[in-house]
Parts: structure tokens; C-alpha cells; sequence
């Protein structure tokens, strides 16, 4: 059966209008979509391995403090039990257990250290280990999953970008760099550890913001340093050396730390150094600015010698000093206020006194 | 009254006489006069009211002629049935918390002493919250997550 050549003709151009202007469109857009589609469920499926691979070694943490019966996160850090946390979860309680393996074992506190806000525990068990990577490499928006107990609930995973790296919050200094992290995080979910994409922890959940949408991680640097200091001293050992700083009014060097005072009978009085100096570098860590002390003196220990490089004119010194023990607030205010007694008003002596009398008195105007 | 002779109270009732209320006083007069009403009857206590519709509908369904003497009889025995009841109805024993040994049950099981955990001495063995007549099982943990460090930064010093 033949159709007329015209009648063709119209059928054809009817499918390329069909063709050009609407499955052509609609293919597009369905191709795009599941384009986007694959990007999320690759990232839901990486959280997951993270989740399925470290979970296990994510524990909850139960104590007792003298208010109330509470309940924190924790995780090992290595195959014989040890455990990080925060201080708010292990620092003040007592009676502690973890659940591990759906059992709950006793568990044991190691060190309990408020200036770093970290609390490490001991469970007799062989367990599963997180590894540990680095927080300082990390760069704002890096990705990062958080794997806590809510309330409750049984683990749970979270995931979030790096917001920041602060020193201070609302014109408080922290003692080290915390890393601000957009993970929502609940009640129960303090001591949780951050892991990077590779599942390597790089910090661990201290504290939340407002409203819970975001929260402070304590790196995890700052962990393996107390931890450091407990296996080689069986304590935790805070290095000072005895110096105050403020911005300079003229930078050196590349550097606008300078150094005002140096408090007596500290480390820093016998160094060499001398008020008016503009630090350099502390230890390992180069210093740009006043805050850049804060990293640089958390990491010193005790007794450690810091070799300290200062700028002194147009000349560059390094000093080697050795550390002592981190004093309380109150001990250096102690120092700072027998160095500078307070000032106390005196009668004048050169004044000399004139004898009262009744025809010397002025005269009163009405 | 001593103080005031007739002239005195006379002056003071032709003083009277010039003072005028406030215009729009006897407009307002009813309005005001029914919304205070209502103010009165609403600052009456609830049992009142209640008691004064109770009242009310009593009376209109008039008691007096329904009340005979089977009505009576019938209302005396309901309130012994339901009074017997009421006491011969058996009292379940009472869930009362029973102190601990004075040594922990954990170091009384193992026979050894130690001055070590202090804190187990506080808590006492009761038993279990779930008989008790409330809904929770249990007082919650408190779960930990602060809103702010444990501990601060001083200064800017080394």
C-alpha cells in the first residue's frame, strides 16, 4: 500500500518536530538528573564505608558524677582498650563502663586534663583502633563524618565541612586551634571522633554551637600530645617558659609577635631573651602573629628544651630553653603581682601643713 | 456629724448641687452598669457557679415532687454497694526502697576490702522503678555535650 509522496513528506517533518523539539529536551534533562543522582549516592556511599568500617570502634561511655549518672561518646585508638573522649564526659566522674560488642565493660581513667578539655580511658579488651590522621593538613570545606550516640540511639553518623579553624570563640582563646565543623550533633555525642574520608580521626567532638547545627572538634593532635606526655611522664606536663606577647606596632621579619614582659623566677627571665624582641619561631612552629603563640606553646612540655628564634634589631637570635610546668591562671597572676606591686595612695610629704584659723577663712559670697 | 451645724451641711449640699458627672455619664450609664455585673458574676469562684447552675437545674426539674420514699431507698443502698466495695477491696503491699548492706554488694560478693570506689556507697538497692506506679522506667542519663570549653586560654603569654 503506497501513501502519496506529500503525505511522507508531512509524516517526517511531523517526527523531526517531534524529535528536535521534545525527546531531544526530555532526554537532556533525564540524562542531566541522573548526572546529579550520581555524585550524592557516590558520597552516601562513601560515608557509609566509613560508617560500616569505623563504627565498631565508636563506643558509648557511661559514668557517674556527683550530680547525676551520664552518658558521652568515645573511641579506641589503639588494639588494647584505650579510649579518647572529652574532658565534660571523663574528666570529673567516676564508675565508668563502655559498651563495646553489646557488652559493658569497666573502664578505667588514665587522664583526665581540663586545659586540653580531653579524658583518656582504659578498657581491658582487645578492640578495634581508629587510625589517626592529621587535622592541621585539612583545608575549610574539607568533608568530615562524625560517629557519635546520640541520646539514646545507637551510633549514629553525621556528615559535615571543615567551617573553620578558630582560636578564640565569643573573645575567649581556646589553649589550641579547635576546628569548627557544620555537623549537627546532639546531646550524648560529646567525645565522638571526626573522621576525614580516608576514616582517619581528625578531631573529636567537644562542644556545640548554637542551636546545634555546628560544633567545636578538638584536634587530634591535641590528644596524641596529652597522650605523649602520659606515656613518657605518667602525667600531663603543660610547658611554660615565662613570657607575655602583643602585637607590635612594626612587624620584623615577617613576624608582629612581640615580646613585653618576661616574668620572674620563669624559665624566660634567664633565657637571653629581652622585652622588645619580636618572635620568630617556638619549637617547630614558625609564629606570623600574637596568636600564633597558642598552637606553638600547647605543644611544649615540661622540661623539653624549645629552641625559641627572636628578632632583635636587624639581628636574628635562637635560644634553647627549657620548659616548666604550665602554672594555673592563678599562680601567674600571683607572679605578675609581685613583679608589679599595686600602687597605694600616700599622704604627700613635701606639702607642709598650715594651722587651721578662723581670720584665714574665705569669704562666702550670698 | 458634730463637727457640722445645719448652715454647714446646707452650704456643702448647695456646693453639690454645681457638680456635674463627666459627659456621656447616664449614655454609658446601662452599659456600664451590666458590664460590671458581668465582671462580678465571672470573680466568682468556679465551685460557685457551678453550684448556682446545679441549683438552678434542680429547681427546674423539681426534686421535691420526685423524691419519694422508693427513690430513697434505692439511692441508700447504691452508695453502701459502692462503699463496700470500696473496703473490702484488697491493698497491694507497698514498693518501698530497702537500704544497701553498708559495704558495696560488689566487694561483699568478691569477701574483700578496699578503700576504693566511694561512690558505689551512695546508691541504695530498691527495687525496681517499674513497679512503681509511674510511667518512666528510669531516670535518664544526663547526655553529655556542652555549649561551651571546659577551660579557657588566659592571656596570649608562653
Amino acid at each position: 500500500m503506497s501513501r502519496p509522496c506529500g503525505s511522507n513528506d508531512r509524516l517526517g517533518a511531523m517526527e523531526k518536530l517531534v524529535l528536535r523539539w521534545f525527546l531531544i529536551p526530555f532526554l537532556a534533562v533525564a540524562l542531566s538528573a541522573r548526572a546529579e543522582d550520581q555524585p550524592a549516592s557516590a558520597v552516601s556511599r562513601e560515608v557509609k564505608d566509613i560508617f560500616d568500617h569505623c563504627k565498631r570502634a565508636v563506643v558509648k561511655i557511661h559514668g557517674a558524677d556527683e550530680h547525676s549518672e551520664l552518658s558521652g561518646t568515645g573511641f579506641f585508638v589503639d588494639p588494647t582498650g584505650t579510649i579518647y573522649t572529652t574532658y565534660s564526659v571523663a574528666g570529673e566522674g567516676a564508675n565508668f563502663s563502655v559498651e563495646f560488642d553489646g557488652k559493658k565493660l569497666p573502664a578505667r581513667q588514665l587522664v583526665a586534663d581540663i586545659r586540653s578539655g580531653i579524658a583518656i580511658l582504659k578498657a581491658d579488651t582487645t578492640s578495634p583502633a581508629l587510625p589517626i590522621g592529621k587535622s592541621e593538613g585539612m583545608e575549610v570545606t574539607a568533608p568530615v563524618v562524625a560517629i557519635g550516640y546520640p541520646l539514646d540511639l545507637p551510633e549514629t553518623p553525621s556528615l559535615g565541612l571543615v567551617g573553620g579553624f578558630d582560636r578564640k570563640y565569643l573573645g575567649y582563646y581556646f589553649h589550641t586551634t579547635h576546628l569548627r565543623v557544620n555537623v549537627a550533633t546532639q546531646r550524648g555525642e560529646a567525645g565522638a571522633p571526626l573522621l576525614n574520608m580516608k576514616g582517619e580521626v581528625v578531631g573529636i567532638v567537644a562542644f556545640t554551637l548554637e542551636n546545634n547545627s555546628s560544633c567545636y572538634a578538638l584536634p587530634i593532635e591535641a590528644a596524641e600530645k596529652i597522650r605523649s606526655d602520659f606515656l613518657r611522664f605518667g602525667e600531663v606536663r603543660h610547658g611554660w617558659i615565662g613570657a607575655n606577647l602583643m602585637q607590635a606596632l612594626e612587624p620584623k621579619a615577617g613576624s608582629s609577635a612581640e615580646v613585653t614582659e618576661l616574668l620572674d623566677n620563669t624559665p624566660a627571665a634567664n633565657s637571653g631573651i629581652h622585652a622588645g624582641d619580636i618572635l620568630l619561631q617556638v619549637g617547630r612552629r614558625e609564629i606570623h602573629q600574637p596568636d600564633d603563640i597558642i598552637d606553638a606553646s600547647f605543644f611544649i612540655s615540661a622540661g623539653d628544651n624549645v629552641p625559641i628564634t627572636v628578632m632583635r634589631g636587624n639581628e636574628r637570635l635562637t635560644f634553647s630553653v627549657q620548659a616548666d610546668v604550665h602554672p594555673t591562671t592563678e599562680q601567674v597572676q600571683r607572679i605578675q603581682r609581685l613583679q608589679h606591686p599595686l600602687m597605694i595612695a600616700q599622704p604627700s610629704t613635701t606639702q607642709t601643713t598650715q594651722p587651721l584659723s578662723l581670720e584665714k577663712a574665705p569669704e562666702r559670697t550670698p | 456629724m458634730d463637727e457640722f451645724d445645719n448652715n454647714e451641711i446646707g452650704r456643702l449640699l448647695r456646693l453639690k448641687k454645681y457638680e456635674q458627672p463627666p459627659p456621656g455619664y447616664f449614655e454609658n450609664f446601662l452599659h456600664e452598669f451590666h458590664r460590671r455585673q458581668r465582671d462580678e458574676l465571672l470573680r466568682q469562684p468556679l465551685w460557685r457557679i457551678a453550684l448556682g447552675r446545679a441549683q438552678d437545674f434542680m429547681m427546674s426539674l423539681n426534686v421535691a415532687r420526685m423524691a419519694s420514699y422508693p427513690v430513697a431507698a434505692t439511692a441508700v443502698l447504691l452508695c453502701a454497694a459502692v462503699i463496700s466495695l470500696k473496703i473490702y477491696q484488697t491493698t497491694p503491699a507497698p514498693n518501698v526502697a530497702r537500704l544497701s548492706p553498708a559495704v558495696p554488694a560488689q566487694q561483699a560478693a568478691e569477701g574483700g576490702w578496699s578503700l576504693a570506689a566511694p561512690v558505689s556507697t551512695r546508691f541504695t538497692v530498691s527495687q525496681p522503678r517499674t513497679h512503681l506506679s509511674t510511667h518512666r522506667a528510669a531516670t535518664p542519663p544526663r547526655y553529655v555535650l556542652d555549649s561551651m570549653p571546659v577551660s579557657y586560654e588566659s592571656s596570649l603569654r608562653f
